[in-house]
């Protein structure tokens, strides 16, 4: 090799100075870029579909399998819409913190977050762009895997003539409601992967408050035990979030009320891993 | 034009950077060089945002990095080659960062041409050699066509080929008129590249200056002899006011006299000479003079006997 020409042949010097916003739009199509160019996403998401999919088909088909010897009591508090959406908040939330972390904590176990940060330095537009770019991808997938879910399992519950049309009440709000939980637990984790960095790490913390955090609390005394309830991850509250029949259970908010909690937790790690992401040396 | 003044950097006790102030001036190859552990890598990473000092200021271009816009159209850097997603591929890897400062895909393309990356293109860069991480690792640097390149160790590890193509494209870099800074605890690879030198142990700045000066600044030339008659040499050299010393395998070292005065020193008094080698002191040399007391970890000498 005796000479390099190293200059651009093609013109690629912007005009103008780009302010904030055009950085931040421009980091948003690299990191939707990134987002589709490793495998590990389509994984994810893929186990998201399938897990709640599968617990969709296991629920309604062993309901249409029981129904004939079902007693009127129990037809009557069967709820088809819970049945077939709470695979995915039960089981999608387990899987959408593993894609919520990586998106950060992939960064720093490869060592790309030093030449993310070399190419966009602003700290808090590369975060944002992150966060917005899980957001809509899990947003869609969630909402997609939600309906997809609640159509089939009115489809396998047919013969069994359960109205759960989405103008019943309370069941468009459960398959939305499932939806944004799952939506919520990631952004969750996304917050503790810029908190911790290590994707062990961040598993390990997400899974303790998802998982660990409900059955401790249990072996609190009851009075206890029901203060709490309604602030804390775990049945009851996918129960009240997903359920169609009956009105708020006695210690928690309403659906919607309890939603809102968890988006307040997931604010608050959100901030909370903006604040480390910015601050701590890369 | 990169501008650092009174740069420290401390973690806990230690300072991996103490009071570092330089100017990186433009159009230049400059050398910055060091022994392990003496905190090049550190000051990069302060120049580029990557950590924050705990104390002074370093700009690019009269501005702190992150306050650049679109900083790869003005500084392109090479850190780690190892820094990136395995399971992405060479194209979609350039193509992520390109986007983040309005870069086109045509250039992206371009620069995985100007490395020889062509081919393996669409690879997932997990299977790729050393040599091949550091040439992705350069298009990366190039892709915004910056004045400013920095390089840190940017042969280490590599084979004789690819030092060579390093070499080159630093040379090609200069010619263009761009300013450089490329890191080496390797005295000998700077002599290839570097007009100017920036040497720094532990942490501290030893010596900002000229290669010619730099060179200078070592013990100077010398003159390697070998003679039947040391003795007599001796006197003679040191009635010239030149220093006479035993070196390794039986020869002598003057300092202080050219080869051609010695030879005529010789002659006049009758002294036989079999050897006679002028000798110029090795930029190796000079550096291991310069920072042998600033090396971090030194190997006990092998069988010490206490």
């Amino acid at each position: 090799m005796t000479s390099l020409t190293i200059a651009a042949h093609s013109s690629n010097r912007p005009a103008a100075r780009p302010g904030r916003g055009v950085a931040l739009r421009r980091t948003i199509r690299s990191e939707f870029t990134k987002i589709r160019s490793v495998r590990s996403p389509y994984w994810t998401l893929f186990v998201l579909v399938l897990a709640s999919v599968a617990w969709c088909v296991a629920y309604c088909l062993g309901t249409v399998h029981s129904w004939p010897t079902m007693s009127a009591p129990d037809r009557a508090s069967f709820d088809g819409a819970q049945d077939s959406v709470l695979g995915l908040a039960l089981l999608g939330q387990l899987v959408i913190v593993v894609l919520g972390a990586l998106m950060i904590t992939s960064e720093y176990s490869t060592g790309m977050i030093r030449t993310s940060l070399t190419v966009m330095p602003r700290r808090g537009t590369l975060y944002a762009a992150k966060a917005a770019v899980f957001a809509a991808v899990s947003l869609v997938v969630s909402f997609a895997t939600s309906f997809g879910s609640y159509f089939l399992g009115r489809t396998l519950l047919s013969s069994t003539h359960v109205s759960m049309s989405l103008s019943q009440p309370g069941v468009l709000r459960s398959v939305v409601v499932a939806a944004l939980y799952v939506e919520v637990c990631g952004l969750f984790a996304v917050g503790v992967g810029a908190l911790v960095r290590s994707t062990a790490g961040a598993l390990t913390l997400a899974f303790a408050f998802l998982m660990l955090l409900p059955q401790l609390l249990r072996a609190l005394p009851d009075f206890l035990h029901h203060a709490l309830m309604r602030w804390v991850p775990g049945g009851d509250a996918l129960n009240v979030m997903t359920s169609t029949k009956g009105g708020p259970m006695q210690y928690m908010f309403s659906a919607w009320g309890e939603l809102a909690v968890f988006a307040g937790y997931a604010a608050i790690l959100l901030v909370l891993g903006a604040v480390q992401f910015s601050r701590r040396d890369a | 034009m990169i501008e650092a003044r009174g740069l420290v950097k401390r973690y806990g006790a230690t300072a991996a950077v103490n009071d570092l102030s330089f100017t990186i001036r433009p159009g230049l190859v400059t050398g910055f060089l060091g022994p392990n552990g003496a905190g090049k890598t550190t000051t990069m990473r302060l120049i580029l945002g990557l950590d924050y000092p705990s104390a002074g200021t370093v700009t690019v271009n009269g501005k702190p990095y992150a306050q650049l816009p679109d900083p790869m159209h003005q500084v392109g850097a090479l850190l780690d080659a190892g820094a990136v997603h395995g399971g992405r591929t060479a194209r979609s890897h350039l193509l992520a960062l390109a986007q983040t400062n309005g870069i086109s895909r045509r250039r992206v393309d371009e620069v995985l041409g100007l490395v020889g990356l062509t081919d393996v293109a669409g690879k997932r860069t997990k299977g790729f050699s050393l040599g091949m991480r550091q040439r992705l690792g350069i298009a990366a640097a190039l892709l915004g066509d910056p004045q400013i390149l920095m390089f840190d160790e940017p042969v280490n590890g590599l084979d004789p080929e690819g030092i060579l193509w390093i070499r080159n494209l630093m040379k090609s870099l200069a010619a263009e008129g761009r300013t450089v800074l490329v890191s080496s605890h390797l005295m000998s690879e700077m002599e290839y590249t570097a007009d100017h030198l920036l040497v720094i142990g532990r942490g501290r700045l030893i010596a900002d200056s000229s290669m010619a000066e730099f060179i200078a600044r070592g013990s100077g030339q010398g003159v390697l002899v070998r003679t039947p008659q040391p003795d007599a040499l001796s006197r003679v050299v040191a009635a010239r006011g030149g220093t006479f010393s035993p070196a390794d395998g039986g020869e002598f070292e003057i300092h202080g006299l050219t080869e051609e005065h010695v030879s005529d020193l010789a002659f006049a008094h009758g002294i036989r000479l079999y050897q006679l080698v002028a000798t110029r002191v090795s930029l190796e040399h000079a550096f291991m003079e310069l920072t042998a007391d600033s090396v971090e970890y030194r190997a006990e000498p092998a069988g010490d006997p206490s």
